[in-house]
């Protein structure tokens, strides 16, 4: 709805602009515009959604520039093939720049792109079939299929076109699994890489894709200047970006469109008033403002006028309803998971030292021990959160242990985290939806298996809250609903009983046994003795970092070690 | 290879490396404690030469000049982090890093309104003149930025080593988490890294400026070549940083004397991208890039 009314807004604007506000400066300032706002859209998608700041935008917009430029000058190709070429030149050289340097932490991305822009000025400085310090003149104006666009009315509508293209580009991304993928990413890295979500893969594409716009950007730019020289995508140009995508709204691909028209009347009015060198601390003050005061941005400011305005109706707030157990279908390729030898120290800490089981397919197979025992550290090392440092693991013969977490989850092994780890930037079912992205569904495919999930936890009515507003137990309930979303043939919990209250955790061992009776592998790491003793077919005991006792419940409850670990050798011998 | 070049080429790249490693310093500091990238960095050592050039250039006796513009340096960085992140201190990593972008942007701006867009110039502080060593020929300048970094690393390393703020900041790079469970006032450190860092960066300016000129828009290369030095520290280690920043300093030195002077920056920017490159994708695989992270 939002996004027809912008749309529309966006239309109107765009036609009536030449005709309400006649001339050619102002036309060229409408060129201009369209021609930032080509890149700007891009810069949304890598910094608002990949979160990812590139220092050196404008790097790629000289990618482009300059393919335009020498390609139609010295060369007199077709002007869109030429612009082509530049878009797929600057996205080949973000890809290779991006995929090793985005394993990195630390915003390196930032200064990498910006090292980028300014060895590209050098080269395009010291380098003779650039024209160096002169630039390149007489580049025609742009032309489609061999049809020259004499004049600068037809041009302008291109740009607009073409921006109003890249916008579709950026609606249909926000739409998509990668881009509720990137929403999750923002909202906790580790409950996405559960879901088997590829981060690094993920923001390298946003990169990329920012990369060919912003070329776009350069090429419609210089064919309006009619010269590039090196100066023309300076570093000024590249906070432009940041200035509009940030002033615009980050959270929307039409802030990138609001921003370029923000920045551009700006500086024109700066231009006007005879002031060009406040820009940049009109614009660093408007950056750093907007972040701390209302991170939304211009667009978000809009967005919020229009619910004020045409509000929605508060979602009614429905509680805890019978699950429906028929929601789900039972899987018929349960996983077996081996561990043979594992082993991690932290420093001198052995905190998991040889330990080896086995959790056979279909089974409630439970991990305990007393504190600092190294269940949870066990765990990350099956789940692929922490290396090992000897050992390993199968699943269904196959070795993962040097699978990444992602990569694990997508073999089909969910789990759930002993501090919730929920999306909170989205609502309960799209939390779910999350959970089948390895799926590949369509969209009203992963909503419907979504729903199912729900319902098979008793949530259903709970589908359009935040994550925020239920209660504890009912948001563990959503994270095991997105593990089930999965359609896991191993699924993994992290204490689920912890922080729930009586009635709670009786539920939860309800449910257990209900994924359980799917046919689903489960590995229960718990504390609650009562909790496991009634659900696990195989309880597996650690101490101290390692295995001692396996078994079943009744033995285990016998045992001698098991007994003197949790209880102390003295107090037994008291008893 | 002849070595008067070569030790003509080695001693002005320390010089400039020295401010490098200052800013690599001022970076890795203010990441561990605080956790952001400051942007900002380099633009607080263009302030400190533009402030002292300008004041002396107003009759300001130099002793003041320099003062001065290290006050100027300190508190722009204490306001920076009053202002512009003490508010946001929970906001996400890139809104925060992005922040001290618009923080340097502005640095530029005011510098560029304030001082005019000419690069300026100031007298050496004893005097222009030159010394001969090992068949080079150097500024007597070069010794005044020597001495003040090795004064400023060593007060650094008597800080980090023999105070509790120092050793606050120490067990901030190690786990800033832990750090702060333990009681570290990660708030008030926030704030005296900032200061410090303002500061030294804006000295390191003023040493600087009668060799180099000070000029509004230097304050991106600094920041970047210190930030090359900061990074092979991992952002950790304020030795290294020290010592890439000083290695960047003679790197480009060299490139310009020994390849070309148009493609200095290339060079030295080339090797930050190579570095990264290697870094990320050549000898990281698999689940130890989890931990590299």
């Amino acid at each position: 709805m939002k996004n027809a009314a912008a749309l529309a807004s966006f239309c109107i604007l765009v036609v009536l602009y030449p005709w309400i506000i006649r001339g050619t400066y102002p036309l060229g300032v409408g060129i201009i515009t369209g021609a930032l706002a080509a890149g700007t859209v891009g810069f949304v998608l890598l910094l608002g959604y990949a979160h990812q700041l590139a220092l050196g935008q404008a790097g790629f917009c000289m990618v482009g520039g300059y393919a335009s430029a020498l390609l139609c000058v010295n060369h007199k190709w077709d002007p869109l093939a030429a612009l082509l070429v530049g878009a797929a030149a600057a996205m080949a050289i973000a890809w290779l720049v991006a995929t090793p340097i985005l394993k990195l932490r630390g915003f390196v991305l930032a200064m990498a792109s910006l090292a980028l822009h300014l060895i590209l000025v050098v080269v395009a400085f010291e380098t003779p079939f650039t024209g160096g310090a002169l630039g390149t003149y007489g580049i025609p104006k742009f032309g489609l299929f061999g049809l020259h666009l004499a004049s600068d009315l037809a041009y302008y509508y291109v740009v607009w076109t073409i921006v109003l293209a890249f916008v579709g580009i950026g609606l249909a991304v926000d739409r998509s699994r990668i881009g509720r993928a990137l929403k999750a990413i923002a909202a906790s890295e580790t409950a996405a890489l559960s879901t088997g979500m590829d981060i690094r893969r993920y923001k390298v594409q946003m990169f990329v894709l920012s990369a060919g716009m912003a070329s776009v950007c350069g090429s419609l730019a210089v064919h309006y200047l009619r010269a590039m020289d090196p100066n023309v995508f300076g570093f000024a140009f590249s906070l432009n970006f940041i200035t509009a995508v940030i002033v615009g709204g980050l959270m929307t691909v039409w802030g990138g469109v609001v921003g370029a028209a923000l920045i551009t009347g700006l500086r024109e009015l700066l231009r006007g008033l005879s002031l060009p060198l406040w820009e940049g601390v009109i614009m660093g003050a408007l950056t750093v403002i907007v972040l701390i005061a209302f991170r939304r941005g211009f667009a978000g400011f809009l967005s919020l006028l229009y619910d004020r305005l045409f509000g929605r109706q508060e979602t009614p707030r429905v509680a805890l309803v019978e699950p429906d157990v028929s929601a789900l279908r039972p899987i018929a390729n349960a996983a077996t998971l081996e561990v043979r030898g594992a082993a991690r120290s932290f420093g001198n800490l052995r905190a998991v030292n040889g330990v080896s089981f086995t959790v056979a397919a279909g089974s409630v197979t439970a991990l305990i021990g007393p504190n600092g025992a190294g269940k949870t550290t066990l765990f990350n090392l099956v789940c692929g959160y922490q290396p090992l440092d000897a050992g390993e693991v199968t699943l269904d013969a196959r070795r993962i242990e040097t699978l990444l977490p992602n990569q694990i989850a997508a073999l089909g092994v969910g789990r759930t985290f002993q501090n919730l780890q929920l999306f909170d930037n989205m609502n309960v079912l799209d939390n779910v939806i999350c959970g089948g992205h390895r799926h590949l569904w369509g969209e009203s495919t992963g909503r419907e298996k979504a729903r199912a999930a729900l319902a098979f936890v008793g949530l259903q009515g709970a589908a359009s809250l935040m994550p925020g507003e239920l209660a504890f137990g009912h948001q563990r309930l959503v994270e095991i609903a997105r593990a089930l979303a999965l359609e896991p043939r191993l699924l993994l919990m992290d204490e689920p009983a912890s922080g729930l209250n009586d009635s709670e955790t009786e539920r939860l061992a309800e449910l257990t046994l209900r994924i359980a009776a799917l046919g689903i592998t489960v590995l229960l790491v718990e504390h609650d003795m009562r909790l496991v003793m009634g659900l696990a077919d195989h309880v597996v005991v650690m101490h101290h970092g390692e295995k001692i006792a396996d078994g079943a419940p009744d033995a285990i409850r016998r045992d001698r070690a098991v007994i003197e670990a949790y209880l102390g050798i003295e107090e037994h011998a008291a008893a | 290879m002849d070595l008067s070049v070569f030790v003509q080429l080695l001693l002005p790249g320390l010089t400039t490396g020295c401010v490098y490693a200052l800013v690599a310093l001022g970076f890795v500091l203010c990441a561990n404690v605080s956790g952001v990238v400051n942007f900002a960095q380099g633009e607080y050592v263009m302030l400190g030469g533009v402030v002292a050039a300008f004041a002396s250039s107003q009759g300001i006796a130099l002793p003041l000049a320099v003062g001065l513009a290290v006050l100027v340096g300190g508190c722009l960085g204490a306001l920076q982090e009053r202002l512009t992140l003490a508010p946001v201190r929970h906001a996400p990593d890139f809104i925060q890093i992005t922040i001290t972008l618009g923080v340097a942007v502005v640095l530029r701006g005011v510098a560029l309104i304030a001082f005019g867009k000419d690069p300026l110039s100031m007298p050496g502080f004893s005097g222009d003149g030159v010394f001969e060593i090992g068949g080079a020929v150097v500024a007597l300048q070069s010794l005044w930025v020597w001495g003040a970094t090795a004064l400023m690393l060593a007060g650094m390393f008597w800080f980090l080593m023999f105070t509790d703020p120092g050793r606050a900041v120490r067990a901030c790079s190690i786990n800033l988490q832990a750090a702060r469970l333990m009681g570290v006032d990660a708030e008030r450190l926030t704030l005296f890294v900032f200061v410090v860092a303002g500061a030294t960066a804006a000295l390191a300016g003023v040493v600087v400026t009668p060799i180099v000129l000070a000029n509004w828009d230097a304050g991106i290369a600094y920041g970047l070549k210190g930030f090359v030095g900061a990074i092979l520290g991992s952002f950790r280690s304020p030795l290294v940083a020290v010592l890439g920043g000083l290695g960047i300093g003679v790197l480009e030195s060299f490139a310009a004397g020994y390849v070309s002077s148009g493609y200095k920056d290339a060079m030295v920017y080339g090797v930050l991208l190579a570095y990264l490159l290697i870094r990320g994708g050549v000898f990281v695989f698999g689940r130890a890039a989890l931990l590299a992270r």
